[in-house]
């Protein structure tokens, strides 16, 4: 009768193939699955004036400013005591400007929580939280006489706004 | 709740109620201590270094060029004393005459040392401009001040609207630009009072400029309809962003008082283009443009407190002719301030106290510079540049001039303790510790 030796690797190939991983479970927990997102609190840094004037001037423009109206606009905004009169000042002298690009009024009705979501982005360059989605909607829902210029201006002026 | 729980509890909410309106920023329940003596002040920083022979001395150029003969006051409507009458060219120029030769004529009937309060001899505590500056509006003599940041001490801005309660809008800063870090001077960064506390401010030249008018001119007019909703929104936005105390680095105005600025803004645009704006018979200089301004800020505002610095005497560095004829015309634009006021300003006329002091002096001896007429000019660093003097006029103020040449009395930190005397809150101010040990109200020094 013949005998079998066992060689070494015979035993290890029968070791690897007996203990080999078993399959992975998916356990859920009724959780939908979410994307993490950028959070306003780690805004920490203040916009200096000419980011602040460079940034918004392209924001509503689509085109950089030039850099004569830039030193012009910082010495300005830089003689007035209150900022936010100064910020506020220039943003409505932007605004009774053409070459302006903004949306109309009838496109933010048309879909506002598109427009919410597209103006949180374009300003703060994140999305905005369920309870500011909430009050925009509701808030322009509302209130017909609410127009995209003054959205554009409640963002614009806003302290976060400021900061990067 | 039981009965008695319950009336205990509405009394105090009913109590706490009524209250809590009449609390202070400054967490006190009533406004002032003391007396108040005026409801307006007006201070005018008379900068850029001021010599006390040409000014309160009236030495022309006796003193500064050896010119034998040639004393005289060359600031009619603030001192007394005899115009010189001698190698004329502190004046305005005209076609055939020599430059500088003409006087401009005396606006007030009488001069302000023959209304007011003057300490002709007075110690600055620094021959700088800007800590001097500081100096006049903090009340601490500011040793460490550096440049291109806001004061180190509380500004008499930050006392008044944190003891005396008043509005943001009435505070204000005028600056005659954006250079020498001049628009810091509405707040401190004290950690105790700052930026919340601050005065407004234009640095009117400047907001009121060509830019100025291309930046801001072409701005929309809302109406309230317009802004509520977008204050709304902000103040939503604003909420959940919440800044710390060190992170606000603007004056705390509220909506109404943000519109009034942006409306003011707009109506001197306007009243520029339409040639409405009122100003001095002589407006040559940059320093008449920002007292013009200032005096479109008084009519518009009625502030408790104006703060206008004017520099143009700086000129002194290289040109003496130049510097004459500054002084001559800071002394016009001063004179016709006060008498905007008495004559266009019904709510203030009569009720406010005007101040008018330098933030240094000059040189007791020339630098080696000359100028067109040969004049040697004059730096700011030696003992003679901390001689100044201050003026005071107004309401109640008495005619009486304190101390001499050989007897100085008063420091140039005694105009923030006189200017919160004036409103009662001199208590609180001595209290914070923060101003020069050594400064008293010019109303004690009398």
């Amino acid at each position: 009768m013949p005998s079998f030796k066992l060689r070494p690797w015979f035993i290890y190939g029968l070791l690897l193939c007996t203990s080999a991983c078993t399959k992975e479970r998916i356990i859920g927990y009724e959780v939908d699955q979410v994307n993490v997102l950028e959070d306003k609190s780690r805004k920490t840094k203040k916009k200096n004036d000419a980011e602040f004037i460079s940034i918004l001037y392209t924001n509503l423009y689509q085109t950089a400013i030039s850099p004569n109206q830039l030193y012009k606009t910082q010495n300005v905004l830089y003689s007035i005591g209150d900022q936010d009169v100064a910020n506020e000042m220039l943003l409505s002298n932007y605004f009774n400007t053409s070459g302006i690009t903004i949306p109309k009024d009838a496109v933010m009705r048309m879909d506002i929580d598109a427009f919410i979501i597209s103006t949180f982005k374009r300003f703060y360059l994140r999305y905005p939280s369920e309870g500011e989605k909430a009050f925009f909607k509701q808030y322009i829902t509302n209130n017909k006489a609410v127009t995209v210029e003054m959205v554009y201006t409640a963002f614009a002026c806003s302290e976060e706004y400021q900061y990067y | 709740m039981n009965r008695k729980n319950f009336i205990t509890k509405s009394g105090i909410a009913l109590g706490g109620g009524l209250l809590a309106p009449y609390i202070l920023p400054s967490g006190r329940l009533f406004a002032k201590t003391g007396s108040v003596k005026a409801d307006h002040v007006v201070l005018v920083m008379f900068a850029g270094g001021v010599r006390q022979q040409e000014s309160v001395l009236g030495r022309y150029l006796e003193d500064s060029q050896g010119v034998t003969g040639a004393a005289g006051n060359i600031m009619p409507n603030l001192f007394e004393g005899n115009a010189p009458n001698k190698k004329i060219a502190y004046g305005t120029s005209v076609a055939g005459k020599p430059n500088g030769s003409e006087p401009i004529p005396k606006l007030l009937t009488q001069s302000m040392e023959k209304s007011g309060l003057l300490f002709p001899e007075m110690r600055a505590q620094s021959a700088g401009h800007y800590v001097g500056l500081n100096t006049l509006l903090t009340g601490n003599p500011g040793t460490n001040q550096g440049l291109k940041v806001r004061p180190a001490y509380p500004t008499i801005f930050e006392y008044l609207r944190k003891h005396a309660g008043f509005k943001a809008t009435d505070t204000w800063f005028i600056g005659n630009g954006i250079g020498n870090s001049t628009p810091l001077l509405n707040s401190s960064n004290h950690k105790d009072y700052g930026l919340s506390y601050g005065g407004n401010m234009f640095a009117a030249p400047v907001t009121f400029s060509s830019a100025g008018k291309e930046v801001l001119g072409n701005a929309k007019t809302y109406t309230r309809t317009d802004l509520e909703p977008m204050y709304f929104m902000k103040n939503f936005l604003d909420q959940s962003f919440a800044l710390t105390k060190d992170q606000i680095s603007s004056v705390s105005n509220t909506d109404e008082e943000k519109t009034q600025i942006k409306d003011f803004i707009k109506s001197v645009f306007a009243k520029q283009q339409a040639g409405q704006l009122a100003m001095p018979p002589v407006t040559d200089t940059g320093d008449a443009v920002n007292i013009m301004y200032a005096a479109e800020v008084l009519r518009e505002f009625k502030p408790k407190m104006l703060a206008v610095n004017i520099s143009g005497v700086d000129s002194c560095h290289s040109n003496f002719t130049g510097y004459l004829q500054m002084l001559h015309r800071a002394d016009h634009i001063t004179g016709w301030l006060w008498q905007h006021i008495q004559n266009n300003i019904p709510e203030m006329s009569g009720n406010t106290i005007f101040i008018v002091a330098p933030e240094c002096g000059r040189n007791e001896n020339p630098n080696p510079i000359l100028d067109q007429n040969d004049w040697v000019a004059y730096d700011h660093s030696d003992a003679n540049a901390l001689r100044v003097w201050g003026l005071m006029m107004g309401k109640s103020v008495p005619n009486i001039r304190v101390g001499g040449e050989a007897q100085p009395v008063g420091r140039l930190t005694d105009i923030v303790p006189t200017i919160a005397d004036v409103f009662g809150i001199l208590d609180d101010v001595n209290n914070s510790g923060l101003i020069d040990p050594l400064a008293r109200s010019l109303y004690q020094r009398i």
